[in-house]
């Protein structure tokens, strides 16, 4: 167990040698590579950091966006609605009005067929009737028939209380009785007397004449009086009546 | 048998001798050197590195670690003194395994060697710390009659670090060579792997030990103002 201080020297300059060899090669490249590496890592965490930042910062953004499109598009969404609504309100009263109308305008249109139709059919009964009864009459008045209602006629004409209610510059006035069928002499006599007497004028002269249009009975005219009693006037009459009897029936049929 | 490489000499020239414990410091020197620049010389600094760069960050980062974790200090300036004190030590042992090969270490001119540079660094470092004037009061607490203690402890310690791996080492090699001519074959083969944790361990405790010394003068100042106090492991391993 000798120590060999020269060996000990050469060791001592040896190791030395061996720390400056090992700091030059070894522990400076390596700690220097592992900073870098570090410095880099670092360098890198900072820039995904700040992207990370930025993204945060975008995604935000964009979230703020997309929540003010919601409430925008809600917004329209609603107005959209109600303009929907109030257009279909406004729709469906045109269309109720439109109906009204059409309907109005129908019943309308139908109410003057009717009427047109019942109109027609009124003409037509009367001229049916009237027609019918007139050919009736026509056919059954004969002279006999007519001197009959020219008695009649007489009997009434005397029954009458007061004279014929004529003015006073009337009473010169030809009076001219009307017959459909020619009266003889003595009928004729007669109802010249009688008129005379209810006249109040023996002179006032009497004139006859044949109307067709009467179909059966007399007429009497002097001036603008007329008194007859006849069948054209009964079916005038029925005819009235007849028309006052539809009237009710066109009221209804308005109303309807 | 050979005790001590220093005895096996290969040349001479006067007073100056080519023994086997220098020329096997050269050639561990010459691996560890020429291995550090294969390797650094393309270092990448990027997210993917080779294996053999990826080995020499964990060493670095490793002793580094061991660094601050004993003298509660940055590790930068001990790292390039007690790293290769580890790593000269640790290779110095691993080759033991290769027939021929004579330890360094189980030399005691290395390990007096490599202990004088503790020696001398201990105060250098604390110097370059404190100043001379507070690292020399160090000396003379708690009182001036500690001096000659304390002296006696710095020089005591020296010795202990240089024989303890002198002895360990060369206990390896004596032992080896004693199995061997006593049971030749399988025995020896085990004493050698446990000669290989053996080498490791003390590199380690060396390598510690003067770290814990350097620290215990850096760090005298902090004690004194009643700080935390490094830890001082047992000297005898």
């Amino acid at each position: 167990m000798a120590i060999d201080w020269i060996t000990v020297s050469a060791q001592v300059v040896n190791f030395l040698n061996l720390v400056w060899l090992l700091k030059r090669f070894l522990y400076q490249p390596i700690i220097r590579a592992m900073d870098n590496r570090e410095n880099g890592i670092r360098k890198r965490m900072a820039a995904a950091a700040d992207r990370e930042e930025a993204a945060t910062g975008t995604r935000q953004a964009y979230e703020h966006k997309q929540a003010e499109l919601e409430q925008e598009r809600n917004a329209l969404l609603e107005e959209s609605r109600r303009e929907a609504r109030h257009t279909q309100k406004r729709m469906l009263d045109l269309a109720r009005e439109e109906t009204t109308r059409v309907r109005h305008q129908w019943m309308q249109e139908i109410q003057e067929e009717k009427h047109a139709f019942i109109d027609s059919l009124q003409q037509q009964s009367l001229e049916a009737v009237e027609t019918i009864t007139r050919r009736a009459f026509a056919d059954l008045a004969d002279e006999q028939l007519e001197h009959g209602i020219a008695r009649l006629f007489l009997r009434k004409l005397g029954e009458m209380e007061s004279g014929l209610p004529a003015p006073s510059h009337s009473a010169d006035e030809p009076v001219i009785i009307y017959s459909s069928f020619p009266l003889d002499e003595e009928l004729q006599g007669e109802l010249a007397q009688a008129v005379r007497e209810k006249i109040g004028n023996d002179e006032v002269p009497v004139h006859f004449q044949q109307s067709p249009e009467l179909i059966c009975g007399i007429e009497l005219a002097q001036g603008g009086q007329v008194i007859s009693w006849n069948l054209a006037d009964y079916l005038d009459e029925t005819t009235a009546a007849i028309k006052q009897a539809f009237r009710p029936l066109e009221t209804d049929g308005t109303g309807g | 048998m050979t005790i001590t490489p220093d005895s096996v000499i290969y040349g001479q020239w006067g007073p100056l001798v080519l023994n086997a414990t220098i020329v096997f410091t050269w050639l561990v020197m010459a691996i560890l050197t020429v291995g550090s620049w294969l390797v650094t010389r393309h270092l990448s600094d990027g997210p993917e590195l080779s294996r053999w760069q990826n080995l020499l960050e964990v060493l670095v980062t490793g002793i580094r670690d061991q660094i601050a974790q004993v003298s509660h200090q940055q590790p930068g300036p001990y790292l390039p003194f007690v790293g290769t004190l580890f790593l000269f030590i640790a290779l110095s042992n691993l080759l033991n395994v290769v027939p021929g090969y004579l330890a360094p270490t189980g030399s005691l001119s290395t390990t007096t060697a490599l202990a004088i540079c503790v020696f001398v660094a201990v105060p250098l470092f604390g110097i370059t710390s404190q100043g001379a004037g507070p690292f020399l009061k160090h000396y003379i607490k708690p009182t001036p009659l500690m001096l000659p203690f304390n002296v006696v402890g710095e020089l005591s310690r020296t010795v202990a670090l240089a024989v303890r791996l002198y002895g360990n080492i060369m206990s390896g090699t004596v032992i080896v060579a004693i199995l061997l001519s006593l049971t030749p074959y399988f025995f020896p083969v085990v004493m050698q792997l446990l000669g290989l944790l053996t080498g490791m361990i003390q590199a380690y405790i060396f390598a510690i030990l003067a770290m814990v010394y350097i620290a215990s003068a850096t760090s005298a100042h902090e004690r004194g103002n009643g700080q935390e106090q490094p830890p001082t492991p047992n000297d005898s391993p």
